[in-house]
């Protein structure tokens, strides 16, 4: 801005004189100029009123070099079971076409993936890949045709905790217990314990449906609900303050019942055994 | 009384000059029972006779602290529910423990107290008692039969026929108005309301031909657009009350569109698409059966390991279940939300109790959706 206003005077004067000297010069160069602006503007406007296509774009291009790392690994360790086009293979592992990112995330994340052995079902194990290796593979399933998406920023609705416990009543204990300690399933398989599952874990499996668990999408629980499963495990079944003061591992009354006929009886056998002893 | 031989039974003036100890005295002896030895456990007055006293008193004393301290701790105990993130969770999670301590510690500390009298207070003694006979006397027993028949025979009632009658007749009525009131509220006719009594139709029957809804839990009705291929919801009738009503808790299952799935015969077209709906109550006792296993398609329950097959009608593959799980029939309405297109076509449950009128779904031929 500076430049021209101080050199202004003599190209003005140049420019102005030029101008003058031929008007027909003028009229070309000023049509030309206004063809120019009207073409910028048109164009902002076009950018301005198509959002979707241009931040998409623009974001495709940022991880562009994020999907080519992700094909890389995923060539690397993933393409035995998954097949080369994400297709999946028969009897070794299934499609991997419109998971979305979630999934990948889900797997990845909690070790399960890649497998280490054929079993009824995969064991959460310290995960192979790290952080920035699961985002690239994040985003090359997520570029093969998309699917739920991993979430970001807060996942806990703290405002809800009741509502969220009576969802998680609803929709979940039946298998992971309502101490969230997991249970049996048919033939080996097993819903796993609550215990290690971090925010992204738990909101990234009821997106997925990871291997038998059903899956929750946006419609049959919203992200609001989801946020309030999520904090109810995360607060009242984790960090709850057991009043009881011994959990019995959260297993329900055949432990609890167990005990309760162990100890109990064996006191009440050794206390007889002592009033006896003193009579 | 068989020790009256051996204690000669007291003269009237005897009795009126004995005072009560003697009076106690002579009771146990006529129950064969002798006092050998007896006596004060101290000296009243000597200091250890205090010292006992303060003992025994002292949990007396905590059993009346600990009962104030239960009032106390029922009363004024912060009892609302604190998050653990406030770290204010702890007062909470001690209110029941400080219930239970407080009114059981009070309750044993007067227990204690009760055998400590017992133990410290109570005079020490030896009584030793004679072994009797199991039976009363022959002569009692006879005589006592004799009497009680003889006072029958002579109270005139027995040669009075009418009056016999009228005495039964009376007491018979009088019974029947104390029974009435406290049976009359169990009977009850399940029948009543014909084809529509209970046990007959769910929540899921047409209200005035209007079909029923499915909806959340919450009465949110369901879309298929809500549920992704391989999910389960569980679904409740679109009335009043409907997530209340026992009998009618429904799976809504979307299956994958390349999933081979057979129907039993006659439920071809029950399902919408990929969506099926299966009552959500076990047919062996009734537990909720919703454990989903949604690649498998098994669905467990949960109190006697039954696992009923969606793929193939679910039916029953393991575990003590007999039947399969009744499916609704279910389409979508005018404004694109998920109804039952009637009520079941089985009875759900355990249901009344293979009585005859329902098929025999056992040996029943399936067929391709």
């Amino acid at each position: 801005m500076s430049q021209p206003e101080s050199d202004g005077p003599s190209a003005g004067k140049q420019r102005g004189t030029r101008l003058r000297k031929g008007s027909k010069l003028f009229r070309r160069t000023s049509g030309a100029l206004a063809l120019l602006v009207a073409l910028f503007t048109v164009g902002l406007l076009y950018a301005a009123l198509s959002p979707s296509n241009a931040p998409a774009q623009a974001a495709q291009a940022a991880s562009q070099s994020e999907i080519d790392a992700g094909k890389a690994l995923y060539q690397n360790s993933c393409i035995s079971c998954h097949g080369a086009n994400l297709q999946g293979v028969q009897d070794r592992g299934p499609s991997l076409i419109g998971v979305g990112s979630a999934a990948a995330y889900f797997q990845l994340a909690t070790g399960r993936m890649p497998a280490t052995e054929n079993g009824a079902q995969m064991a959460r194990k310290a995960p192979v890949f790290s952080e920035q290796q699961i985002k690239q593979l994040e985003a090359y399933i997520q570029a093969n045709g998309g699917g739920p998406e991993t979430p970001t920023g807060d996942l806990r609705n703290m405002n809800d905790l009741a509502k969220g416990g009576e969802l998680f009543r609803l929709n979940c204990a039946s298998c992971h217990n309502f101490t969230g300690q997991g249970g049996a399933l048919s033939q080996g398989k097993f819903a796993p314990p609550l215990g290690a599952a971090t925010d992204l874990d738990i909101y990234t499996a009821m997106q997925s449906g990871p291997e038998n668990m059903p899956k929750f999408s946006d419609g049959q629980l919203t992200p609001d609900e989801k946020k309030a499963i999520i904090a109810f495990v995360q607060t009242v079944n984790k960090e709850q303050i057991d009043p009881g003061g011994f959990p019995l591992g959260g297993f329900g009354p055949a432990p609890e019942g167990l005990i309760a006929f162990v100890v109990g009886m064996v006191a009440i056998v050794g206390v007889t055994l002592w009033m006896g002893s003193r009579a | 009384m068989s020790g009256q031989g051996q204690v000669p039974a007291p003269s009237d003036e005897q009795l009126r000059s004995m005072n009560r100890e003697q009076l106690g005295r002579l009771g146990t002896q006529l129950d064969d029972v002798q006092l050998v030895e007896w006596g004060e456990r101290y000296i009243p007055g000597s200091p250890a006779d205090k010292r006992a006293e303060r003992k025994v008193a002292r949990w007396f004393l905590l059993a009346a602290l600990f009962g104030l301290a239960f009032v106390v701790v029922f009363i004024w105990w912060p009892a609302t529910y604190r998050t653990a993130a406030s770290g204010e969770q702890l007062m909470y999670a001690l209110y029941t423990p400080m219930i239970g301590l407080t009114l059981g510690l009070s309750i044993l500390c007067f227990g204690i107290g009760i055998i400590a009298i017992a133990r410290r207070i109570a005079p020490h003694e030896v009584a030793v008692q004679q072994r009797h006979e199991g039976m009363s006397a022959e002569v009692d027993r006879q005589t006592l039969a004799a009497e009680v028949m003889d006072t029958l025979d002579k109270s005139g009632v027995k040669r009075r026929g009418m009056l016999k009658g009228t005495l039964a007749l009376g007491g018979a009525g009088l019974g029947l108005a104390a029974v009435v009131p406290i049976l009359g509220g169990l009977i009850k006719n399940p029948w009543a309301k014909g084809p529509k009594s209970d046990l007959w139709v769910t929540g899921w029957a047409p209200v005035n031909g209007e079909r029923v809804r499915l909806t959340q839990v919450d009465g949110t009705p369901v879309r298929p657009s809500d549920m992704a291929a391989g999910s389960m919801m569980t679904v409740f009738p679109g009335l009043p009350g409907g997530a209340k009503m026992s009998d009618s808790a429904v799976m809504l299952i979307r299956l994958r569109p390349n999933d081979v799935v057979r129907v039993r015969a006659g439920q071809q077209g029950w399902q919408y698409g990929d969506y099926y709906a299966f009552s959500k109550i076990c047919t062996h006792v009734g537990c909720p059966t919703s454990l989903y296993e949604q690649q498998t398609g098994r669905i467990l329950c949960p109190c006697h390991q039954s696992q009923f097959d969606v793929y193939d009608g679910c039916r029953p593959v393991f575990g003590p279940a007999t039947r399969p799980l009744p499916q609704l029939p279910i389409t979508v309405d005018d404004e694109g939300f998920f109804i039952a297109v009637s009520d079941f076509h089985e009875a759900v449950g355990p249901g009344f109790w293979e009585n005859g009128k329902q098929p025999q779904w056992k040996s029943e031929p399936k067929e391709e959706a």
